[in-house]
């Protein structure tokens, strides 16, 4: 048997195919799947135009809910990828919502100066909700599905109109 | 298959797997510089698929930033004088591995052969206890610190102060962990400055 040395040129192949796999550096857009979906902890908070929303009055639709502030550097990031995908998603019976945390209507209408959105900005002005959810940091993001049961979590910015997550919320219709 | 070609794939191609995990492994995982937008230092460990950096924040810009949500002067002080970061954790591993958790009660900082711990959020609560802030300065408080305890699925990342309970301008290290399946990983960044208590003024 002849013996097989690897040449510099494939050891650097194979440690960038190692590397790669074990650590990207720019990974695609994920979400967490939530084991056993756990129900969604229901609520009731006004948006920016004093209209009232219950999160269980939308079931049978997928809700996307993101929780967040306008101080949040990766929520600012984000916003505008939300906008992006709701606006490919709004006529698909799938929901957005993004809960403010602790901030008043002026600085949340100071903020969409720069970050205009056209989906509902939730109050939710004491975190009494948010306090009934699984956050610990913001933004984080749940997909529900109609069931009302939670299916994904994101904690951390994404970019919503990535296809790959597009697909993975048309999915749970 | 050819014999040769079954030694390579069962004995060679671990072995320069491995090499290749190796080589990457001995990459340093610890970077350090200055971000270029504002001249504050930053230290980053990049490896064994976890991303953790800290950058200075300006006692001047934590007093700023928590005055604008309510704090009194004296109050939004007692936190920009305690040794705040900006600071980001993230997991970097790809889709499919395990998720990270991390404690922050866990990780020790090392000063003038002394050993203490982060100031978190529980622990600022103490500091501020009851009526002592108004409610929305309260919840900016909460929501801007790293949170204590958190998981981290691959991709997941949070962004948020964290305060190492020092002078402006000490130098420390910093001896951090997280786990993954159940094993412990521990990393350190060393030499890690508190921002300076200085107060720039706009050039004419």
């Amino acid at each position: 048997m002849m013996p097989w040395h690897p040449t510099p040129a494939l050891l650097a192949l194979f440690t960038l195919l190692a590397s790669s796999a074990l650590f990207a550096g720019q990974p695609p857009q994920r979400l967490k799947e939530i084991p056993e979906r756990p129900q969604a902890p229901d609520f009731s908070l006004r948006d920016m135009d004093g209209v009232e929303h219950r999160l269980s009055a939308y079931r049978g639709k997928v809700v996307i809910l993101n929780f967040w502030a306008t101080w949040c550097p990766p929520c600012r990031e984000e916003m505008p990828s939300m906008q992006r995908a709701w606006q490919q998603l709004k006529d698909e019976d799938i929901v957005m919502l993004a809960v403010n945390v602790g901030e008043d209507e002026d600085r949340i209408f100071e903020f969409t100066a720069s970050y205009p959105v056209d989906f509902p900005l939730l109050l939710d002005l004491d975190s009494a909700v948010i306090g009934n959810w699984p956050v610990r940091g913001l933004p984080t993001t749940f997909v529900i599905d109609p069931q009302g049961r939670i299916a994904y979590r994101a904690i951390g910015g994404r970019d919503w109109s990535a296809a790959g997550l597009l697909r993975k919320i048309r999915a749970l219709r | 298959m050819k014999p040769s070609a079954i030694r390579f794939s069962g004995q060679l191609l671990p072995a320069v797997l491995l090499l290749a995990g190796a080589a990457v492994m001995a990459d340093p995982p610890v970077h350090r510089g200055v971000v270029a937008e504002t001249g504050l230092r930053y230290w980053e460990w990049d490896g064994e698929g976890v991303l953790f950096r800290l950058t200075q924040r300006l006692p001047d810009q934590t007093r700023a930033y928590f005055m604008a949500r309510g704090f009194a002067p004296d109050q939004a002080d007692r936190i920009a004088r305690r040794c705040v970061f900006q600071s980001m954790f993230k997991n970097t591993a790809v889709a499919g591995a395990p998720s990270v958790t991390i404690d922050l009660a866990d990780w020790r900082v090392r000063h003038a052969g002394r050993e203490s711990r982060l100031l978190t959020r529980e622990q600022w609560r103490q500091n501020f206890p009851g009526s002592a802030l108004p409610k929305a300065a309260a919840i900016a408080l909460e929501w801007s610190l790293l949170p204590t305890q958190q998981e981290y699925a691959p991709g997941d990342y949070n962004w948020g102060m964290s305060s190492y309970g020092l002078a402006p301008g000490t130098v420390f290290d910093l001896a951090f962990s997280w786990i993954r399946e159940g094993r412990r990983l521990q990393g350190r960044l060393n030499g890690v400055e508190c921002a300076a208590d200085i107060h720039p003024e706009p050039q004419p």
